[in-house]
């Protein structure tokens, strides 16, 4: 059973139809990419699969795991298994980062029907992740994203995702506001988290993040579908001769 | 009307004591002492008046007021400063939902005679429901011209954005609003506060 099937999406955004006839599927252990130009709709088809409530789905499915993903809420999709990555991660003065997470995991743990973990157990999961990823003490104290620059923020992202340990990532424009060095060490961060039972979907418009994260499958999309599939050759490809023969 | 559980905790140089509210309460604060007030409001009429009687009297006011249901509730705060270099801060911070209503006066005096005071008022409000209302006048009678006052006032809906990437990480909308709520008010209540602030949230929020 694939872990993730889109089948003839059709998404707007006010009046505007931004995703037109829309479809994937995605198996367990796949890292698939989708690139394409500004404005085709892969940030907008990032917040439909996380369920952001200023996208109206018009017709189509999404099924996650055997289950109708449209009739979920935004919080019982992520507790089922799917993560999206920001490209724009939100500030939240007051809510400590630590708090926030224990928050999320003690959230995932009622979802899944688990015993909570203990303030013992939290705080050896905590570290154990920040330490990876070079979180220090001090970022995990202050408030959720609130005074982190540009790569403090997405180097955030992905420890959350290692923390919370999804099935199915959505890294919408990881790379975006990076520089070499934090793309290198957050894409190994990325890299370590491949495991057979886990997905990702990675967002990008340049193919350099493709040669950190190496992926299974590239797709092309254009004016809101997939005009084009094949291996990551295809991003050499779009390297270079650009989107323009997609118009 | 059954009994209103306002808080309020006052009192001089850092030496605070809990204090009925049901009556309109006035201080005078002599020269070189510092007064100090926290609120905690849900209901009824809060009147408080503060007079800054010498150089160097110092107010700080911090209230928060939590309104639900169909109350409608008063909160006056009335400082002046009788005296040159007095200096006196609201912060004041409200939360309502349901079809609450508010009306926040915020009153800073500085007479002709009383000059290099400072005053300043801060007043925001958050707003659960399109059907609450918060009615906030602040009212500065500056006389003196060599004084500094500031006063701000805003009053805004909880941010989508905010709700909806905690709820992105599997926290659900209640839980979401409470952490959102807490998040707004955490910096103006005392700590011994919050189990009165967390029975109003899960009764309310």
């Amino acid at each position: 059973m694939s872990l993730l099937e889109i089948k003839n999406l059709h998404a707007k955004v006010g009046e505007k139809e931004i995703i037109k006839d829309f479809s994937l599927t995605i198996n367990a252990g796949e890292v698939h990419a989708i690139m394409g130009p500004n404005g085709s709709g892969k940030s907008t088809l990032s917040n439909i699969i996380a369920g952001h409530p200023a996208y109206t789905v018009t017709s189509g499915s999404i099924i996650f795991k055997g289950k109708d993903v449209l009739s979920m809420t935004p919080d019982e999709r992520a507790n089922s298994g799917i993560f999206l990555l920001f490209q724009y991660p939100t500030e939240i003065p007051g809510v400590s980062t630590a708090v926030f997470l224990k928050t999320a995991l003690n959230a995932k743990y009622q979802f899944l029907k688990k015993e909570p973990l203990d303030a013992v157990g939290f705080m050896k999961r905590l570290n154990t992740r920040a330490k990876a990823l070079n979180v220090s003490a001090e970022m995990l104290k202050r408030p959720v994203n609130v005074g982190f620059s540009g790569g403090e923020k997405k180097k955030m992202e992905v420890f959350q995702m290692a923390f919370l340990e999804p099935d199915f990532c959505i890294l919408d424009e990881m790379d975006s506001g990076l520089d070499i060095d934090a793309l290198r060490l957050l894409s190994a961060g990325v890299n370590v988290l491949r495991e057979p039972n886990r997905s990702f979907l990675l967002i990008t418009h340049y193919q350099r993040l493709l040669e950190y994260i190496e992926p299974d499958f590239i797709h092309i999309m254009v004016d809101g579908k997939i005009v084009e599939s094949g291996d990551k050759s295809l991003a050499l490809k779009l390297e270079e001769k650009g989107y323009e023969c997609y118009k | 009307m059954s009994a209103i559980n306002n808080l309020a905790l006052m009192g001089f140089d850092g030496e605070l004591s809990v204090r009925s509210l049901n009556e309109p309460v006035s201080i005078s604060v002599p020269a070189g002492c510092s007064f100090e007030a926290h609120l905690l409001q849900f209901d009824g009429t809060i009147d408080l008046s503060v007079s800054l009687m010498g150089a160097d009297a110092k107010c700080a006011v911090q209230a928060v007021y939590l309104a639900a249901d169909e109350t409608h509730s008063v909160l006056n705060l009335n400082i002046v400063h009788n005296a040159p270099k007095t200096f006196s801060e609201q912060k004041i911070k409200g939360v309502l939902t349901d079809r609450a209503h508010m009306d926040f006066k915020g009153i800073i005096r500085i007479p002709t005679e009383s000059q290099k005071c400072e005053g300043a008022q801060n007043h925001r409000a958050l707003l659960l429901s399109d059907k609450a209302l918060v009615r906030a006048t602040p009212e500065l009678e500056i006389f003196a011209d060599d004084v500094k006052c500031a006063h701000g006032s805003a009053i805004a809906a909880l941010d989508e954005k905010q709700l909806f990437y905690l709820m992105s990480r599997g926290i659900d909308e209640t839980q979401a609003y409470h952490l959102l709520v807490q998040a707004f008010i955490m910096d103006l209540t005392p700590e011994m506060w919050m189990p009165y602030i967390e029975q109003w949230m899960a009764e309310h929020v």
